[in-house]
């Protein structure tokens, strides 16, 4: 349904060129859920953000973005925005920016419906409280006049999803969604976005640096590091034997409850510049088990599984 | 929000008396007084003058005569220099004047100041915008008594269009200069925060919302962006209308209008207590008027600021 073609995305700055992500591709099928996952700096927001065409004004793209049959990326403006809401919704990492505070919630959802199927008054009423109830806001009714300021951070994240939700998507771009929250409430919206899946049948990208999130939540999971992709493999893989270097890296920095005692591990090393174009995998200055050839080539992304691009995945390492 | 507007206008009274009081007490602690002149008045003239005026009174029981007249009749008092004329009837003459170009003034500041900085902003670093602050920047350098006699240069002298003073009844020939120089500067000012805010309201993580719901760059910027974009222009405006109508002086002496900055100097000049002390009542009676103003309109556009008044 989504499928990113060699996408690469930089920024013009004061100093050069910052290349953020660098060659990805990758595809979503209807009904799947697939998390980018990456430390900060990683690309993974970006990706979500080229999708919809919201990249900053000095960001320049290439390759493709293809979105049944149309690329996102060169289509005009007015073309694109029958596409955002209507076929691709998006979910902010803030809820507390990324709602209008002069605005009230009934007017933030309506305008939404009025855009894209013309319903005014009562039927477009009926239908924001309908989502309102489906993302669980209590009292729905009669806080249709209230200002995002008057809801708490949890309450504002469910009002972001529901305006993701009104014209039931087909793909919903999930930017980091718990990352502003508290330990219990993003349990609670991990799980309400789960519920929604199942029942609206929409494909979900979720983006985040949390490993704990994308554990119960996606069947496949896209390592970046450095805009690039490391590994692609379902998420139950990454989780019992991850292959690729970083991967691994990462694994040992989660605290594991079956070892509590166990000693956590953190990267050495510092997440790479990326003012020069890649010409060698962005991770072998960190990489433990890295070799002359990684800091020279630029491995591709094997077609097949174990899907990594990687001179030295674990079963070479003897 | 009612009971809001009633307690800040209550507010105002007492300040209004705290006001008088200083007031009263600081002119008469400057030496010298109405009747004083290079060559002194007989004595017996002296003392008949100041009889006739209540000026012989000790201060407090002058101080409460004011207060008392101002309370029951409204009678700010007559004006110890110009013979036969109360506080009253100068300000009914020169006030108006001074509230039609003012209104004018802030009128041309908003309407030109706004659009124009907006257009800069969204223009972000292209011609226009350079235009815009360069112009911008241009009109804030000169201040009012520059520009002035720069207008009257072009309009009145060289081509003639515009007549070069007075008032004839506010026709609209002799309210654009006297507004226009007035305002300039202040429009360059609403100019440049327009910009600046629009420009940072255009960043905010809401207008990326709205356009990841198919808005139009339109309906964005109408809709999302003109609010908070004028949050800024608004609580800058109520100084700036205090400014407009009190720093009037200097247009009311070049263009000749009659209004009532002329009347403030003349009355710090002839120490004509009873005129200066009813202007500073006039001027402060606005400003608390016009920040209320102000602060009504930010709290209408503001849920935040709203909800804080109850």
């Amino acid at each position: 349904m989504l499928s990113v073609q060699d996408l690469s995305i930089r920024f013009r700055t004061g100093e050069g060129h910052v290349h953020a992500v660098n060659n990805v591709s990758f595809d979503i099928a209807a009904g799947q859920k697939l998390a980018l996952v990456g430390e900060s700096g990683s690309g993974k927001s970006q990706i979500a953000l080229s999708i919809l065409g919201l990249l900053a004004n000095n960001a320049e793209t290439s390759g493709r973005i293809d979105f049944n049959g149309a690329d996102l990326l060169s289509i005009p403006l007015r073309q694109l925005n029958k596409i955002r809401a209507k076929e691709i919704g998006i979910i902010f990492q803030d809820p507390m920016t990324s709602l209008n505070p002069y605005m009230t919630v009934e007017r933030q959802l309506g305008e939404v419906l009025e855009l894209h199927e013309g319903l005014r008054g009562s039927a477009a009423r009926a239908r924001v409280l309908e989502v309102m109830d489906a993302v669980q806001i209590p009292d729905a009714k009669n806080r249709l006049k209230s200002y995002p300021h008057e809801f708490s951070g949890g309450m504002r994240q469910r009002i972001v999803i529901a305006m993701a939700l009104l014209l039931r998507p087909k793909l919903i771009l999930a930017d980091e969604p718990t990352t502003a929250l508290d330990v219990t409430v993003q349990a609670q919206i991990m799980r309400l976005l789960d519920d929604i899946q199942q029942e609206y049948k929409t494909s979900i990208l979720l983006i985040t640096h949390d490993l704990g999130v994308v554990a119960g939540f996606c069947d496949e999971t896209l390592v970046l590091y450095g805009g690039r992709v490391m590994e692609r493999a379902a998420t139950k893989d990454i989780f019992a034997l991850p292959t690729h270097p970083y991967t691994r890296g990462l694994m040992r920095a989660v605290p594991n409850i079956h070892e509590p005692h166990a000693k956590l591990t953190a990267i050495p090393g510092q997440p790479p510049n990326q003012t020069q174009p890649l010409t060698a995998c962005p991770f072998a200055a960190r990489c433990q088990d890295a070799v002359m050839d990684c800091h020279s080539s630029l491995p591709d992304l094997t077609q097949s599984a174990p899907m990594r691009a990687c001179l030295r995945p674990l079963e070479e390492l003897t | 929000m009612l009971s809001y507007t009633l307690r800040r206008l209550m507010a105002v009274i007492p300040t209004i008396l705290i006001l008088i009081v200083i007031c009263f007490f600081l002119m008469r602690l400057a030496p010298g007084g109405p009747f004083t002149s290079e060559r002194p008045l007989p004595p017996a003239v002296m003392k008949n003058v100041l009889e006739r005026y209540g000026l012989d009174e000790p201060l407090y029981v002058q101080l409460w005569t004011y207060v008392k007249n101002i309370i029951i009749a409204f009678d700010f008092g007559p004006s110890f220099s110009q013979k036969d004329r109360s506080v009253n009837d100068l300000i009914a003459q020169g006030f108006p004047v001074t509230l039609t170009y003012g209104f004018f003034s802030a009128v041309f500041v908003l309407v030109m100041g706004i659009p124009l900085g907006m257009i800069a902003a969204l223009r972000h670093n292209s011609f226009w915008d350079y235009v815009m602050t360069g112009l911008a920047i241009f009109s804030q350098i000169f201040p009012n008594f520059v520009l002035a006699p720069l207008m009257v240069l072009l309009f009145t002298l060289a081509l003639g269009l515009l007549p070069g003073g007075g008032w004839n009844g506010g026709q609209w020939q002799y309210v654009i200069m006297p507004a226009v120089a007035l305002g300039t500067s202040y429009m360059a000012s609403v100019a440049r925060l327009t910009r600046g805010s629009l420009l940072e309201v255009l960043n905010a993580p809401y207008i990326r919302t709205a356009r990841a719901k198919g808005l139009s760059e339109r309906t964005i910027l109408i809709r999302h962006a003109m609010k908070p974009t004028l949050l800024p222009v608004i609580s800058y405006m109520a100084p700036v209308f205090v400014y407009m109508i009190t720093g009037s002086v200097f247009i009311d002496i070049f263009f000749s209008t009659g209004g009532i900055g002329q009347n403030f100097i003349d009355a710090a000049y002839t120490r004509d207590y009873s005129v200066i002390l009813g202007l500073a009542i006039l001027y402060s009676v606005l400003t608390f008027v016009l920040t209320l103003i102000v602060d009504l309109v930010y709290a209408w556009i503001d849920p935040k600021v709203r909800s804080g008044l109850k």
